[in-house]
């Protein structure tokens, strides 16, 4: 089962087949090339042996001085009368020689060389070779279904002619018009030994070759492999939990390493979402100490001995005082936590903006008054669509920040107006500012530039106002100088 | 014994200064950073508890400056638990560690551990001839049966034992006895010496004339 789940068995059996395949048709083929040359070059023998055959037994030799008799009872074609080729079915020859220039093509000795057998008309043997084979084989000419039949029939005017394996003989057997047949073949067992021969050679070649094939496969599979088990191995460790890992990338250019750049970035991302998430509850957790550490103190203390109703009174309003600060830490949390994850349900309503500002300028004035800050605001009435709760909480964090991070007798001014469309906001305050390197993480969570911890403040109220804007599709920004004032920029969409 | 502590959290800042005055300890506090450790360097406190997070001055910076001018005994509040911190803390010269929320009772043991080990001392109990100060305990025995004591004797007894053999002086005992908040009234001493002597014996605290006063 592993062996078939395993990408690499599975590219390496396929690639197998398919050279297996590839191989045996080569090799199949170079065989039937060899066989079919091999085949021809017998048969072009045989042929020109029936030729010179024929070629006797239509022009019988002229009667030679020695023997003293002719060859043939018939006259030479030029004594005949007529000199047609028909009229030699007048007299069919009733015996055979081999002339002394086609002894050499027969050795009728030799069991495995040429041989001949030559019938008259009548079916008659009119003459056969000393090492034809004895037995008679029956031809047939139809095409048979055995494939070592060849009945490559040549059939013109004057013969027919054709080919035929018997056993291990290869003859050819051609009648002539009249109804003399000859036939001339030969022992081929040599032959098809070596064309066995050739066959071995070739299986063995193959094997040779799928086998430096499958072990070159199994090498190139395992080098296209390798990027993925590194990929694999590297998933597993980040899956453990080392988030630190990344997959070594050796060719940044190829499919793989394109794919495990992306993934190394997914990685880093994770990463980092991670750490992120890891200091948010770290952040929050320890927000939570301060608060519990309060109520663990104050009523330890308490409790430790007996107290006047004062004493317990003033334990009682130093923990409600603590529970408040978590409550409003936890407040923050889930409404962080509601905009993280999109819940967050915003109004969609006309309202005037300016309006809501002048309210929140109220509300915080009493803070203002005790900081001798002095909080001014500007601009016409603007409506705009949007959650007027949330847009207030926006505009009260932003105030109390100017008035808590201000000098005292400073200023606050608020200023609304409309930009290229857009509804423009800006609290500007006369504060020590934020310095440089704080700038870019004050919308950060639990982000505070000086490290005191006024209960005032839990370092969520910017998180929280970005999560608003941007969830109304605005912008929020921040400019400061430091020793001069800080101004945050609310951008919204009329 | 006096114990300075630094810490911005109001609510946090009363209750623990009130848990330890009622300890018996005579307590000053401070708020934010610069007002810790301009108390820190003024007073020989026999322990300061500081916070990690303070305005002005956070506690890694006081316990730095602090460390090149004293041996004051430190034990750092934090809300930061992790081990990173704890190390930091520690190595800065904090002599313990206590990770918020804690326990009263917890942050109290720790302290009597800090002041015992800042004296040299192995034990809770300190014998002088028939007299055994337990400082784990707070109480004071005399001939194995337990001395009816005020939390102010028991101070003076606590310091006298803890630097057996020196000669306190009188300032001395004023700084590490009384507050900020107390007048220092100079009889008011005399009172707490002289009511000790008929509880413990006229021989157990003798006076250096012109220097102080000393438990042999």
């Amino acid at each position: 089962m592993k062996i078939f789940n395993s990408i690499k068995w599975r590219l390496q059996i396929w690639y197998g087949l398919i050279l297996v395949i590839v191989l045996a048709g080569f090799g199949l083929t170079a065989y039937q090339l060899e066989r079919g040359r091999q085949f021809r070059r017998i048969d072009d023998e045989l042929l020109r042996r029936v030729g010179v055959i024929a070629g006797v037994l239509h022009h019988p030799p002229p009667r030679r001085l020695d023997a003293g008799e002719p060859t043939f009872d018939r006259p030479p074609p030029d004594q005949l009368p007529g000199g047609g080729p028909f009229e030699r079915d007048a007299r069919p020859p009733t015996e055979f020689h081999l002339p002394p220039e086609a002894v050499g093509l027969f050795d009728t000795n030799d069991p495995n060389h040429f041989y001949f057998v030559i019938n008259s008309r009548d079916g008659g043997e009119l003459a056969r070779s000393a090492n034809a084979p004895k037995a008679e084989h029956v031809w047939d000419n139809r095409p048979s279904a055995k494939g070592d039949t060849l009945p490559q029939l040549r059939v013109d005017f004057f013969h027919s002619t054709a080919i035929q394996m018997f056993g291990k003989f290869r003859e050819i057997f051609q009648t002539l018009p009249p109804g003399e047949t000859i036939r001339v073949g030969c022992n081929i067992a040599p032959e098809l030994k070596e064309n066995w021969l050739v066959g071995l050679k070739l299986i063995a070649i193959g094997g040779i070759v799928l086998i430096f094939g499958l072990v070159g496969g199994w090498w190139l599979v395992g080098r296209a492999i390798r990027p993925i088990e590194d990929i694999g191995t590297t998933a597993a460790k980040i899956s453990a939990g080392d988030l630190s890992q990344r997959i070594n990338i050796a060719e940044a250019e190829s499919e793989l390493g394109q794919l495990a750049a992306v993934l190394n970035s997914t990685f880093a991302r994770l990463e980092s979402a991670f750490a992120q998430q890891q200091q948010f509850a770290s952040d929050a957790a320890h927000e939570l100490r301060t608060p519990v550490s309060v109520m663990l103190t104050q009523t330890q203390t308490a409790l430790a001995r007996e107290r006047d109703a004062s004493g317990y009174k003033q334990t009682v309003e130093a923990c409600q005082r603590a529970a408040q600060r978590m409550r409003k830490l936890i407040e923050s949390l889930l409404a962080l936590a509601r905009f993280d994850a999109g819940q967050e349900v915003l109004k969609r309503l006309r309202f005037d903006f300016r309006a809501t500002i002048g309210e929140c300028v109220e509300l915080v004035k009493p803070l203002a008054d005790q900081s001798g800050v002095k909080i001014s605001a500007e601009g016409g009435s603007l409506e705009i669509t949007g959650d007027p709760e949330r847009l207030a909480q926006v505009v009260t964090n932003l105030l109390t920040n100017a008035i808590q991070y201000n000098r005292p007798e400073g200023e606050v001014r608020v200023k609304l107006e409309l930009q290229g469309g857009l509804a423009v906001l800006t609290v500007v305050d006369t504060g020590q500012g934020i310095a440089a390197e704080d700038l870019p993480r004050v919308f950060e969570r639990f982000y505070r530039a000086d490290t005191s911890r006024s209960s005032a403040n839990n370092g969520l109220g910017l998180a929280i106002s970005k999560a608003i804007i941007e969830a109304h599709g605005g912008t929020i920004e921040v400019f400061s100088q430091p020793d001069a004032g800080t101004t945050f920029t609310v951008r919204l969409p009329v | 014994m006096r114990i300075l502590i630094v810490e911005d959290e109001p609510d946090l800042l009363a209750s623990l200064a009130q848990a330890l005055r009622e300890e018996g300890y005579a307590v000053d506090t401070a708020a934010d950073g610069e007002d810790g450790f301009f108390k820190a360097e003024s007073y020989d406190y026999d322990a300061v508890v500081l916070d990690v997070m303070l305005p002005k001055l956070d506690g890694w910076e006081i316990l730095k400056r602090l460390r090149k001018l004293k041996k004051t005994p430190v034990l750092m509040l934090t809300a930061r638990d992790q081990t990173r911190d704890r190390v930091k803390g520690l190595d800065t010269g904090a002599d313990d560690y206590v990770v918020k929320p804690f326990d009263l009772p917890e942050l109290f043991a720790r302290l009597r551990a800090l002041i015992r080990r800042s004296a040299d001392q192995t034990t809770n109990q300190i014998e002088i001839g028939d007299v055994v100060v337990d400082t784990a305990a707070r109480h004071v025995l005399h001939r194995e049966k337990p001395v009816e004591l005020t939390a102010r004797e028991y101070a003076l007894v606590e310091f006298l034992a803890v630097h057996r053999g020196e000669v306190v002086t009188r300032t001395q005992l004023y700084e590490h006895l009384f507050d900020e908040n107390e007048s220092s009234l100079s009889n008011l001493l005399d009172v707490h010496v002289s009511n000790v002597r008929k509880k413990l014996g006229a021989e157990f605290i003798t006076t250096r004339r012109g220097h102080g006063y000393a438990i042999e």
